[in-house]
């Protein structure tokens, strides 16, 4: 119990381990499984992640432009809402296509998904290709 | 005179640990002559909804039965469909997947020794525990990418691999876990007021746990040597050399230093793992999603003991049937005894010192409320409302 008591008094001089969460933020290891959304330069509309995703959170839509790549025309959706990110998708994916992050504040108002995302990654190949 | 008999409901909210349980505890005095065991709060049909889903679906699906030994679920899931599909996963695979297991028993050890800790009132020693628990939880993330749900199993090996840095880590703050674990099995061993209330209370004699098929810490704290990592070797415990911890005492005080005792073994397990890894690959290239016809039994021992899968497939994509049974199904319902004699507020003590889950119990309950009336169902009947 003595001892015990001495644990407990060190403690109070230490520095606390609770952190004030929206003023201090806690780094992830870059490990960790974040959002992740497909890249569409890189995917070929395989379907393989609709097929394995484990909560129907992955929705196949169609693509805004005829892809060469992508001879099926569909892209994947995520709806972070529904997702469980245990990065099934992005295991199985045989174009590697699923850009992966260590983002993990997904908390909104809004429903969110990954549609924008992947669709901005398109819009970066054409900005490339005007600025060569 | 008539002895009367008062009946006293612990439960179902908050019992001794966060989650849905009833005890009715029937009292003469202060003194318990027997309890009735209510569960169904938390029934989510997870078996029903496995036939209907693909074999990679479930992998996820499993692991969700239990928060806590998530890991260890999948590892009964993955390795009976792997025996189904006759893959046989690469020893780097297997390693990574007991240090997974094994990081896993640590914490879940530690939280229950924790929320004992809380039970009796001793609320900093809790805050201490799960301050270091923290550091587990932390190279959970590092290896696997998530605290709770490492979600690292795929048929024929692991998701992600284990690099020369992350293994240097794992090591050395392996250091200071082991230190720590050493010192609260300490503080369990010697601490007056511990010993005071956990000493005799709830004491299952070495017959008594083989009579009621108690397993797990339970059994062990009872005398029994009986863990399926020694007796059923899987993944790679059969190359791993480790004690199976037993003690004789038979209280709630013996199980919970079993607990502490196995947690300084799995981090020995762990360092002898990292220490040995084989060299070789680890992630699947291809996946199987179609199983031939057939039936598996797999076992696996959880934090809380052993849990058993029973897979049914009849081809194609879909189980037929997987029956889970989980540890705490058997020391939940079948430990009632010990609390006869017991007082009234040894009663959550000796629940926690079982180390119940409740969501992996409640799964398998039939109730039939149509017409307000309790009935039991047998399983052929169950067979037959099914068509």
């Amino acid at each position: 119990m003595l001892k015990l008591l001495k644990e407990i008094v060190s403690n109070v001089f230490k520095k606390p381990v609770t952190i004030e969460y929206p003023k201090i933020r806690p780094l992830p290891t870059d490990r960790l499984r974040g959002r992740q959304y497909p890249d569409l330069r890189k995917c070929i509309g395989c379907s393989l992640c609709f097929i394995d995703c484990p909560s129907n959170a992955i929705k196949m839509e169609k693509l805004p432009k005829q892809l060469p790549h992508n001879k099926r025309g569909i892209f994947p959706v995520i709806d972070y809402g529904k997702c469980l990110f245990c990065y099934q998708c992005v295991f199985v994916c045989p174009a590697k296509a699923y850009v992966v992050t260590t983002e993990y504040e997904l908390a909104g108002a809004e429903l969110e998904n990954s549609e924008q995302l992947s669709l901005k990654t398109l819009s970066r190949t054409s900005q490339q290709e005007q600025s060569s | 005179m008539l002895m009367s008999i008062v009946e006293i409901p612990v439960g179902p909210q908050h019992p001794a640990l966060h989650e849905p349980i009833m005890l009715r505890v029937r009292l003469d005095g202060e003194e318990v002559v027997g309890v009735d065991v209510v569960t169904g709060y938390n029934h989510r049909g997870v078996e029903k909804l496995s036939e209907s889903r693909t074999w990679v679906r479930n992998i996820y699906l499993f692991s969700r039965i239990c928060g806590i030994c998530n890991t260890v679920h999948q590892q009964a899931y993955v390795q009976g469909v792997e025996k189904l599909m006759d893959i046989e996963p690469p020893p780097r695979a297997n390693y990574i997947r007991t240090i997974m297991m094994e990081l896993e028993r640590i914490h879940s050890h530690m939280i229950i020794c924790a929320i004992m800790a809380e039970v009796i009132g001793f609320d900093s020693l809790f805050m201490l525990i799960m301050r270091d628990r923290e550091v587990v939880m932390g190279l959970k993330e590092l290896i696997a990418g998530n605290r709770v749900h490492a979600d690292i199993h795929i048929f024929g090996g692991v998701k992600r691999d284990i690099d020369d840095k992350i293994r240097g880590t794992v090591l050395r703050k392996l250091v200071g876990i082991e230190e720590r674990i050493k010192y609260y099995r300490k503080v369990f061993e010697e601490d007056f007021t511990i010993r005071k209330r956990l000493v005799d209370a709830g004491i299952i004699k070495y017959h008594e746990a083989i009579e009621h098929s108690l397993v797990g810490p339970t059994l062990r704290g009872s005398g029994v040597k009986s863990d399926v990592r020694a007796d059923d070797p899987y993944a790679a415990y059969g190359e791993i050399p480790f004690n199976v911890i037993t003690r004789d005492e038979g209280d709630s005080w013996a199980r919970m230093l079993v607990r502490w005792d196995e947690a300084l073994e799995s981090v020995n397990i762990v360092r002898y793992a990292l220490e040995h890894l084989p060299s070789g690959p680890a992630i699947p290239k291809t996946i199987k999603r179609a199983a031939p016809p057939g039936e598996v039994f797999s076992r696996a021992e959880a934090p809380r003991g052993e849990l058993f899968y029973h897979i049914i497939s009849k081809g194609g994509q879909n189980p037929y049937r997987v029956k889970v049974r989980t540890p705490s199904f058997n020391n939940i319902v079948n430990g009632v005894f010990a609390y006869r004699g017991a007082k009234l507020a040894d009663v959550p003590v000796i629940l926690t010192s079982f180390d119940p889950c409740i969501s992996c119990t409640e799964r398998v309950l039939v109730i039939d409320e149509r017409r307000g009336v309790k009935k039991f169902i047998r399983l052929k009947e169950l067979a037959l409302l099914q068509r």
